[in-house]
């Protein structure tokens, strides 16, 4: 081994990234090049770091190829961490094949996360968890224990399994204590602060209360005609009926099922739902076609009669209605939830992620601006947007294990 | 050119708290390596850890019978063995780039990794006194009974092989198992080559063939 590439890997693992450079700084052979990037990373310059670990890669001769596939997944979680998830999977798959090839597990799994990470934060679950049980069989460090449940912990929160969450967190937080480090530490703290955190908010007979994850995790046991505001749909038990695609139909049933058992006037159902301010004859005659529309639509699980001033819901087979509500109600809620997970975000990858098009999202993230709920830096490509204020920028950057020794 | 597998005598290790094993040198008595903060030796009987040295200590040691030379950065530091003093440093040849270290002949050798060389070198000021070449990454340097014996390590393929000192040509070769690391090299005069583990932590005796 290289003897200032050794005692530069000894400074980064020791949390000294200056250290690290100060010994590298000069030199532009592989080694030193992979190093300068990861230290870079360390010091929050991506877009350097990126650079560095692709020369990196490039540098390394065709028979270190362990040392390049460590480059590539390093490239790989700094991309994630940027949110750059149009990253190509491919090149990372093949990263993580050799590693297990050569009997790199650790890094081989640290690539499997990675993965896996990217395709949770894209919400395809399925594929996640597929991505997390081809790695299952190996032992592995602490730290790439705590990341694996994490992941889990992730999984199971947008699968409102919040049982399963909570398993996987108390695993994670007894293997980051294990891994004494601090950074990890804190990430098992925040993601349980999702656990006690009120995640909805219950509408009930003209009064609301809180929820947290557990609670609405059992309203999918509830008998009660649910109102879903997270899904646009209205539900009981396992009946469902969508209304993502029919916005004013959903809001109609919403104020209906806010109001219950009492009814509402149809000048509120106009206001509420054609944000009209003066109903004249015209909206009354929408109103009516709308109404009979929403009826056909749910049939099964609720009848709309007309009152003397309005119209009333009366569900069927249940003597409750629950409308469940987002914590803060406000528009873009489902950008801004993307944003607080405290990471740089593109707006291309918050398109791809909350399947939207870009200029939607655009447009949504420049009103958000404008409000100081947002903020951006770089430009052109690289603009990325997060929510004030930021903790520990960047999160997440673990980076393979010993990328160096090699 | 002789190529053979290297038999594998004894594995020493891994040890508690030590990572990676970056030099090797042999006492006559204790194995010593470097294990990036300390220097250790190794009692080759018991397998245990005897004593050892806090001293930066990132790549190749060496010993000329008194002092261990040990490669910190880019300088070799002379090390009273009995004190753990260091006593002097010099320049390395290879600026940091530097590996493997032995001492024969009232010189130190120095394999410098990347460059694929081995630098003779005055043990006093530092100066390079001849440079050979290799056709592989150096990593550890021995010399025994008048042959030059170095390790390599490139990619996933290691070797400990013999080479000519004048015209670097390699006399003879033996492979360690694929995914084997080799990270300093020592003999013991005698019939036993050990060398570092790399980041296995390990350190192993390989026999050395004998001629005749």
């Amino acid at each position: 081994m290289e003897s200032l590439i050794t005692a530069a890997a000894r400074a980064l693992e020791a949390g000294d990234p200056l250290g690290a450079l100060n010994r590298v700084a000069l030199r532009n052979d592989a080694p030193s090049l992979a190093l300068r990037g990861i230290a870079m990373a360390q010091l929050g310059d991506l877009a350097k770091a990126k650079t560095l670990l692709r020369s990196a890669a490039r540098a390394f001769g065709p028979r270190e190829a362990v040392a390049r596939a460590r480059c590539v997944v390093a490239e790989a979680e700094i991309a994630l961490v940027s949110r750059d998830l149009g990253w190509p999977a491919k090149t990372l798959a093949a990263a993580r094949a050799t590693l297990e090839k050569h009997g790199d597990l650790a890094n081989a799994a640290h690539a499997g996360h990675i993965e896996a990470r990217r395709l949770l934060l894209l919400g395809r679950l399925d594929e996640a968890d597929r991505a997390l049980a081809e790695l299952a069989s190996a032992p592995l460090p602490p730290a790439s224990q705590v990341v694996r449940e994490l992941i889990v912990a992730g999984i199971a929160i947008r699968r409102l399994r919040t049982t399963d969450a909570r398993a996987a967190l108390g695993r994670a937080a007894q293997a980051a204590r294990l891994a004494n480090i601090p950074a990890l530490l804190a990430e098992v703290d925040s993601a349980n602060l999702v656990l006690d955190t009120p995640a909805a908010r219950l509408i009930t007979r003209g009064s609301e209360h809180p929820l947290l994850l557990g609670e609405v995790e059992r309203l999918a046991t509830s008998t009660a005609l649910v109102v879903d505001t997270f899904h646009h749909a209205l539900r009981r038990q396992g009946r469902i009926v969508s209304l993502g695609t029919r916005p004013v139909l959903f809001a109609l049933a919403r104020l209906l099922a806010q109001a219950w058992p009492a009814d509402v006037s149809r000048e509120a159902l106009i206001a509420g739902a054609f944000r009209a301010r003066h109903a004249d004859e015209s909206h009354r005659a929408r109103l009516r076609v709308e109404i009979g529309r929403l009826r056909a639509e749910l049939t099964t699980l609720a009848e709309i009669s007309a009152t003397k001033q309005g119209f009333v819901l009366s569900p069927r087979k249940t003597r409750d209605v629950l409308v469940l509500a987002r914590p803060v109600e406000e528009k873009h809620a489902d950008v801004l939830a993307f944003l607080s997970d405290g990471e740089p975000w593109s707006s291309s990858a918050l398109a791809l992620a909350l399947g939207m098009s870009p200029r939607t999202v655009q447009r949504a993230l420049d009103e958000l601006a404008r409000s100081n709920k947002v903020q951006s830096f770089g430009h052109g490509r690289a603009r990325r947007w997060m929510t004030p204020p930021v903790p520990g920028f960047p999160t997440g950057l673990l980076l393979p294990g010993p990328l160096l020794k090699t | 050119m002789k190529r053979s597998a290297a038999e594998i005598v004894r594995e020493y290790g891994p040890f508690p708290g030590v990572e990676a094993v970056h030099g090797v040198t042999y006492d006559g008595t204790h194995v010593w390596f470097a294990s990036g903060d300390r220097l250790n030796a190794v009692d080759p009987d018991s397998g245990k850890i005897a004593r050892s040295i806090d001293v930066a200590a990132h790549a190749g040691t060496a010993f000329d019978g008194r002092h261990l030379f040990q490669i910190a950065e880019d300088r070799i530091q002379k090390i009273d063995a009995a004190t753990g003093k260091v006593l002097s440093t010099i320049p390395a040849p290879g600026g940091g780039g530097d590996s493997g270290l032995a001492w024969a002949e009232g010189s130190l050798w120095v394999g410098q990794y990347r460059e694929r060389k081995i630098h003779q070198v005055d043990p006093e000021t530092g100066k390079v006194l001849r440079t050979i070449e290799s056709k592989r990454f150096v990593t550890g340097v021995t010399w025994v009974d008048g042959e030059l014996w170095h390790g390599t390590w490139e990619g996933e393929d290691s070797d400990i092989r013999r080479i000519d000192p004048e015209t670097g040509t390699v006399l003879e070769q033996l492979d360690l198992p694929a995914g084997t690391m080799v990270s300093g090299l020592e003999s013991d005069g005698g019939d036993r080559l050990f060398c570092g583990g790399g980041d296995r932590g390990n350190v192993r005796a390989v026999r050395r063939p004998r001629r005749g």
